[in-house]
């Protein structure tokens, strides 16, 4: 079996903010095998964005903390990577889309150059001219053509050459092979007129232009984790379809380990083999997205999607969560959703449940079973 | 669009257009201030003076203001900037000294920029850090120093310390090469000589540094605060997660976004610091309109000269207006966002 991307073991993050402590991020662990994407789903304020900062390292530190806990990415453990081999990481390590594509963009550069730049970094680290992060035995290399069976993989292996030594060394010589790559990954993103974009400031640019843009700037530097936060809950209904058909598109050709950061069960549901369903900084139910989805086995969960928009429900009013998301600075003792939960006892006051596998059957060591921190896992089902 | 060169021409034309009636308040007002009160001024400004000068001199201002004005105006037209009381013209004289501040000033705007702009981006970066602290009291004690004084210890004490010169322009009276630009450094460039240019530049360099050091809290502190601004915003943390080290994500990200107001800032500044040269000329022997200024109100016991005083005073207003404009040129070269209209 390969190494997995990324793994992150019990991590914990705070902010300090004047006297008080926020438990943003509690005890998560992930695991991220090449070529997985593994969606992260919850409400807003539960640390989903958090943690999706937390891993390449971005949070301002302070007033974020990392308490304990590892974020081992090839093979390295990023929490203990000194402040000055962070960029090393970043880019062609771990790429990140952001949620924000309006402000995303440096607003003084034309998109030209800001693609360039990606590009430019992640050749000069190819060449060795710029030192890059070596972790793990062998760099993992996702720009290899994938097997796949979409009509877009003849094209992915145009527009990701594959690495091989002499072709990275003539690939970018000179400016127009270099103008030809920034417009390569324009085109790769589907931008129909790429010529014209790529003189253009992003102010004159919509949003899911420039959604594209930094999708396309991510992609430039062929990171090994692309860290998608939120990519489309900035734009507008119909922009956010398109981008996330290019999503599932692009997840398809480019075949990345993603980690996917959404509210929305829907578009998790498209894009994700994994999904994580985060409460209140822990994840609380973890599996592959088709188990989570259909059989639900923690009480959030079940009402998370019961309070999603369906096209099938139009009978009555949508339901709603009672209670609202605990104040992080004092968690509630024991499993922080009992005090919303209709199926509590005394034993989910006292102590925080374990993600235990809901198979009893199944092997805790895999972690990529269908897991849930829940005492009453198996009454789930029943809950009305 | 708004952003074609044609557009940027009507641009520089509109605002040269503004100047008229920025120019003709400016003589209004100072011709009011400087004629208001004449009566017996000749006995007083030249008290050994020959009959025949005072007469003279009584003669052109004894007219009522308004026939004055209008003969002042007349000739100003006609691109005579008058004459002192004893016959002096002003024209050459201010053609002559303009240069050689504007080199002052550019040359601590440069100091400014180079040094006050850095300070400010690292005050950002360790903002209540005691780098910022000591950045603050920096600029601070700059700002909190009379040019006088600021002078006067650079020229007394500053000067003999560091070896550099401390008057004039250059370390003989008359250079040995003609004086096309009346910039020192650039004539001597200029003229090829190399240790005429090395000499000029060191006569520079305290004059310039005491301007830029009172001067420095602009820069610096509006760098900071704009920096602040700009730091936390998306594009910066995209620019990290580029994998650029933070040297980069730092002077090419935030502070080309930072400089657009830095750069207004400055701008209004630099007008300033034409009219803020007079003191700095003074001590330093600095043969500019700021000296030229002192001499024609009257200063160091000169003979008055109110025409110069005027076309001082028009030369700083014009340079105020000049230097805004250019900072709004500047202002819409660094932001793709602005138009020009």
């Amino acid at each position: 079996m390969t190494e997995p991307v990324l793994q992150v073991n019990d991590l914990t993050v705070t902010y300090t903010v004047g006297a008080g402590t926020f438990f943003a991020v509690s005890d998560v662990s992930l695991q991220i095998e090449p070529g997985q994407v593994v969606g992260i789903v919850g409400e807003t304020g539960c640390g989903k964005s958090t943690l999706a900062k937390a891993i390449p390292r971005l949070l301002p530190e302070p007033p974020a903390s990392i308490g304990s806990g590892a974020i081992i990415f090839r093979g390295t453990d990023l929490v203990k990577v000194g402040r000055r081999q962070l960029p090393m990481v970043r880019g062609t390590g771990i790429g990140m889309i952001f949620q924000e594509p309006l402000n995303s963009l440096n607003p003084a550069f034309r998109v030209f150059d800001q693609i360039a730049e990606s590009i430019r970094i992640r050749h000069y680290r190819e060449m060795g001219w710029l030192r890059s992060f070596q972790g793990g035995e062998q760099p993992f290399d996702y720009s290899k053509p994938p097997i796949t069976t979409t009509a877009a993989g003849s094209l992915s292996k145009a527009i990701v050459p594959p690495a091989a030594e002499e072709a990275v060394k003539d690939r970018l010589a000179t400016r127009s092979q270099f103008r030809e790559e920034v417009l390569s990954y324009l085109r790769l993103v589907r931008i129909n007129d790429p010529e014209t974009i790529l003189n253009l400031y992003p102010h004159e640019l919509s949003g899911g232009m420039r959604q594209r843009i930094m999708i396309a700037m991510a992609l430039s530097e062929k990171p090994s984790l692309l860290i998608a936060d939120e990519p489309t809950s900035a734009l507008d209904v119909t922009i956010q379809a398109q981008v996330l058909t290019l999503m599932k598109e692009l997840i398809d050709e480019v075949h990345a380990a993603i980690l996917f950061i959404s509210h929305d069960l829907g578009v998790i549901a498209e894009t994700a083999d994994e999904v994580g369903v985060m409460y209140a900084g822990r994840i609380v139910e973890y599996g592959p997205v088709a188990e989570v989805f259909r059989d639900p086995r923690h009480p959030y969960t079940k009402m998370l999607l019961r309070a999603a928009p369906a096209h099938y429900k139009n009978d009555g009013p949508l339901s709603t969560i009672p209670g609202s998301v605990p104040n992080l600075s004092r968690p509630p003792p024991g499993c922080r959703f009992h005090p919303r939960c209709s199926l509590a006892r005394d034993v989910c006051r006292g102590e925080n449940p374990p993600l235990a596998p809901v198979d009893p059957a199944a092997s805790a060591e895999s972690p990529h079973i269908h897991r849930s921190a829940c005492y009453f896992q198996s009454e789930v089902p029943n809950l009305r | 669009m708004g952003r074609n060169p044609g557009d940027l021409l009507i641009f520089i034309g509109k605002r040269l257009l503004q100047l008229i009636p920025v120019v003709l308040g400016v003589i209004i007002l100072t011709f009011i201030c400087t004629h208001l009160k004449l009566v017996g001024l000749c006995n007083a400004v030249y008290p050994h003076a020959s009959p025949e000068v005072i007469a003279a001199c009584n003669a052109k201002y004894s007219a009522p203001l308004l026939t004055q004005f209008v003969q002042y105006l007349t000739s100003l037209f006609q691109g005579n900037w008058g004459a002192s009381p004893l016959g002096t013209p002003v024209y050459p004289a201010i053609a002559a000294d303009l240069p050689a501040t504007v080199e002052l000033v550019l040359a601590a705007l440069f100091i400014m920029v180079v040094i006050g702009i850095p300070l400010g981006v690292v005050a950002a970066q360790y903002s209540g850090r005691w780098a910022d602290h000591l950045v603050r009291i920096f600029y601070l004690s700059g700002w909190a120093t009379p040019t006088y004084l600021g002078a006067v210890i650079a020229a007394v004490f500053l000067g003999p310390a560091l070896g550099l010169p401390s008057g004039g322009e250059y370390s003989t009276v008359v250079p040995p090469f003609p004086q096309y630009t009346h910039m020192s450094v650039v004539d001597a460039i200029i003229a090829l000589n190399f240790p005429y240019t090395i000499d000029a530049i060191e006569h520079l360099i305290l004059p310039a540094s005491v301007l830029a050091f009172i001067n420095m809290g602009i820069a610096t502190r509006m760098t900071r605060a704009s920096m602040l601004e700009v730091l936390p915003l998306d594009y910066v943390r995209s620019a990290r997660m580029k994998g650029l080290g933070e040297f980069w994500v730092l002077y090419k990200h935030a502070l080309r976004n930072a400089l657009i107001t830095t750069t207004t800032v400055l701008g209004v500044t630099a007008g300033g610091l034409l009219a803020g040269t007079v003191v700095v000329e003074e001590v330093f022997d600095w043969p500019g309109i700021g000296q030229y200024a002192y001499d024609a109100v009257g200063g160091g016991g000169s003979t008055a000269n109110f025409d110069g005083a005027i076309a001082v005073v028009i030369i700083f207003a014009i340079g105020v207006v000049v230097a805004n404009m250019i900072a709004d040129i500047m202002y819409g070269v660094l932001d793709p966002r602005v138009e020009w209209r």
